[in-house]
């Protein structure tokens, strides 16, 4: 779990005088599922086309299994299987074709594991039908089929579940969720759904204006979310803020006739008792879980583009 | 090496995949017997002389055409030119050896524009298609490198080009074979060279009428596969390439007068210009000249199409 599947260093890129990424520094481990969110604009994709070595890195490098993207690219792409936003296969060729075209640019793919990736992501039946009479989803799945033949050890996915429907999503979730678990493949996965990302990630990576703002674990997040946010409406209220300070050692909030304050969950019931043998009126108590949604939301503040 | 032929192949797949390549090679297929039947029926064309008798059959030929040229002044031109040809038969006692598949394979060598056209189709689209379907991106995210693909999909165009030009000497061949005969394995045939009768072999004029075709076919597949490179768009490609390929002629003609004329890639394209008794567009241009300068040309466009290939970003539409 430990070890570097692909790590970024310092990743800038100017184009003409504007510097779109501004020095971005992150490691994905071996099986781990990375979320990379952002609004609009905030050079996702373009960090992955620099990571895939579509494009070039004005400074820094990008380093895949430790090979630098920029001086060992056959070795370091080698490595990796994608999806660069759109799923854009051939749409004159059917699907057995075109999954056909990209193996013989590998050495090593042979026919069965072509089979045995359309069967992974369900495409069987519609593998002899041309790609451009495909549904959205239908492409999707072949651009995960593609990204996976060469058994790549980074699987690059921006937008996977775009165009997919809800048991498609669950589908391809928990075959992401596997790869990850069981094959120790490092997934990365760019997207603006952010319930997506909870669900599928074990961390998130938050990149506005060109910048990580932050990463966090997801399932940390979980962890921590025993401190709740306690809504709670007492009187008189000062003594209640006073009882807070003294007894528990929490800095309350007054909002309006509310005390806000954040509180592992079995201690509520204490803290009531407390308030009731103090002569203090409760209510009403509620408590709040701060989603990563409101996370996301107070990190990248307002949804500018520079 | 077997991994850059699989790449070839896949190249080639994505060309000959596509209906609209099957069109052109219709619309080749239709404009040979076209030709064919229409030299059939509306030529009076003589498949073949008896060794006994041609001389009557020559004389009789001359006789109907001068009576033709009288009713019709229009056909005095070509009549003339064919009792000039019949003449010569007969003054130097050489038995002609009547029209047929090779004669008709040599006529077709006009057919090689239309090669050139789409050979420069297929040149132009083979890497900006790539960028309009958006499948460049998962092309190029291969263990291979940039310059491979791009080799790649230039021997595919040759390879385009030559299967082509295949199709076109074989299916003239088998056309002229079927509508005509054939006229025996080596014929010989009269050209007018230089303002004379020449006394030449069909299939040495088919090698050389062909091979100079060829050099601005591939001149012209090569100038549009570097700008598809380039701008990435096809339809600029095609569109710049075939309008120089058409007007080329008559731009080195304008600027004739200038010094620079003879570096003008046109001016040197020809180069049946510096065969026997020909006359060089520029005065003062040689074969070695012309030469030099197609190569400076190849280099140059080869060069360009490497630098953008292979160094510019993969950006998004």
């Amino acid at each position: 779990m430990s070890e570097a599947a692909m790590e970024l260093v310092d990743v800038r890129k100017t184009i003409g005088k504007k510097e779109i990424i501004k020095g971005l520094s992150f490691t994905i481990q071996k099986g781990e599922v990375f979320g990379f969110i952002g609004p609009n604009g905030a050079g996702k994709t373009t960090t992955i086309r620099m990571m895939v070595g579509l494009m070039k890195l004005t400074d820094g490098d990008v380093l895949i299994q430790g090979n630098s993207i920029k001086s060992n690219y056959k070795e370091a792409v080698r490595e990796v299987g994608a999806i660069v936003e759109n799923p854009e296969m051939y749409p004159f060729m059917t699907g057995e074709q075109n999954l056909a075209h990209y193996a013989r640019m590998i050495p090593g793919i042979t026919k069965d594991r072509i089979k045995e990736v359309v069967e992974i992501v369900g495409l069987e039946k519609a593998m002899k039908e041309k790609v451009g009479r495909y549904s959205l989803g239908m492409r999707q799945r072949l651009g995960i089929a593609q990204a996976l033949l060469h058994k790549p050890s980074i699987l690059i996915l921006d937008e996977p579940t775009n165009g997919l429907d809800p048991a498609g999503i669950r589908e391809i979730r928990r075959y992401i969720r596997k790869l990850a678990e069981e094959n120790n493949v490092a997934v990365i996965i760019s997207s603006h759904l952010l319930s997506e990302i909870e669900l599928m990630c074990d961390r998130i990576g938050i990149i506005k204006n060109g910048e990580l703002v932050a990463t966090q674990q997801v399932h940390e997040n979980v962890a921590t979310d025993n401190l709740m946010q306690v809504k709670i409406e007492v009187s008189p209220s000062e003594k209640a803020i006073e009882i807070l300070k003294t007894e528990f050692k929490i800095q309350a909030a007054l909002e309006g006739a509310n005390l806000l304050f954040q509180l592992e969950k079995e201690k509520i019931p204490e803290v009531i008792n407390v308030f009731v043998k103090h002569d203090i009126s409760v209510y009403q108590v509620s408590i709040t879980k701060a989603s990563l949604e409101d996370k996301f939301f107070d990190l990248i503040g307002e949804n500018t583009i520079e | 090496m077997s991994n850059f032929l699989k790449l070839i192949s896949n190249e080639l797949k994505k060309i000959y995949v596509v209906k609209s390549t099957w069109i052109m090679y219709i619309v080749l297929a239709v404009i040979i017997v076209g030709t064919g039947i229409l030299n059939n029926t509306v030529g009076d064309i003589q498949n073949s002389y008896e060794s006994d008798s041609w001389r009557t059959q020559l004389e009789e030929e001359n006789a109907n055409l001068t009576q033709e040229m009288e009713d019709e002044t229009y056909l005095e031109t070509y009549n003339s030119m064919v009792i000039e040809q019949n003449n010569y038969y007969l003054e130097n006692d050489i038995q002609p050896s009547g029209y047929g598949a090779w004669h008709f394979i040599m006529e077709n060598k006009m057919l090689l524009s239309l090669v050139s056209l789409l050979t420069i189709i297929v040149a132009a689209g083979i890497i900006a298609n790539e960028f309009r379907w958006g499948t460049i991106k998962l092309l190029l995210i291969r263990p291979i490198s940039r310059t491979k693909i791009l080799i790649s999909k230039y021997v595919s165009v040759l390879l385009f080009a030559l299967f082509t030009l295949l199709f076109v000497l074989i299916f003239s061949g088998i056309t002229g074979a079927i509508l005509f005969g054939i006229e025996g394995m080596n014929p010989y045939t009269l050209l007018e060279k230089n303002g004379s009768l020449e006394y030449v072999s069909v299939i040495g004029e088919i090698i050389s009428g062909y091979g100079y075709q060829l050099i601005i076919l591939l001149m012209m597949a090569t100038f549009a596969f570097m700008i598809s490179s380039v701008f990435r768009n096809s339809a600029l490609a095609i569109g710049l390439a075939i309008f120089l390929m058409f007007v080329g002629n008559q731009i080195v003609f304008f600027f004739a007068e200038r010094s620079w004329a003879k570096y003008i890639l046109f001016a040197n394209t020809d180069l049946s210009q510096y065969a026997d008794g020909n006359t060089p567009f520029i005065e003062g241009m040689t074969l070695g000249f012309s030469i030099t300068m197609l190569l400076i040309y190849y280099i140059v466009f080869m060069l360009l199409a490497w630098i953008f290939f292979t160094k510019r970003d993969v950006a998004g539409n």
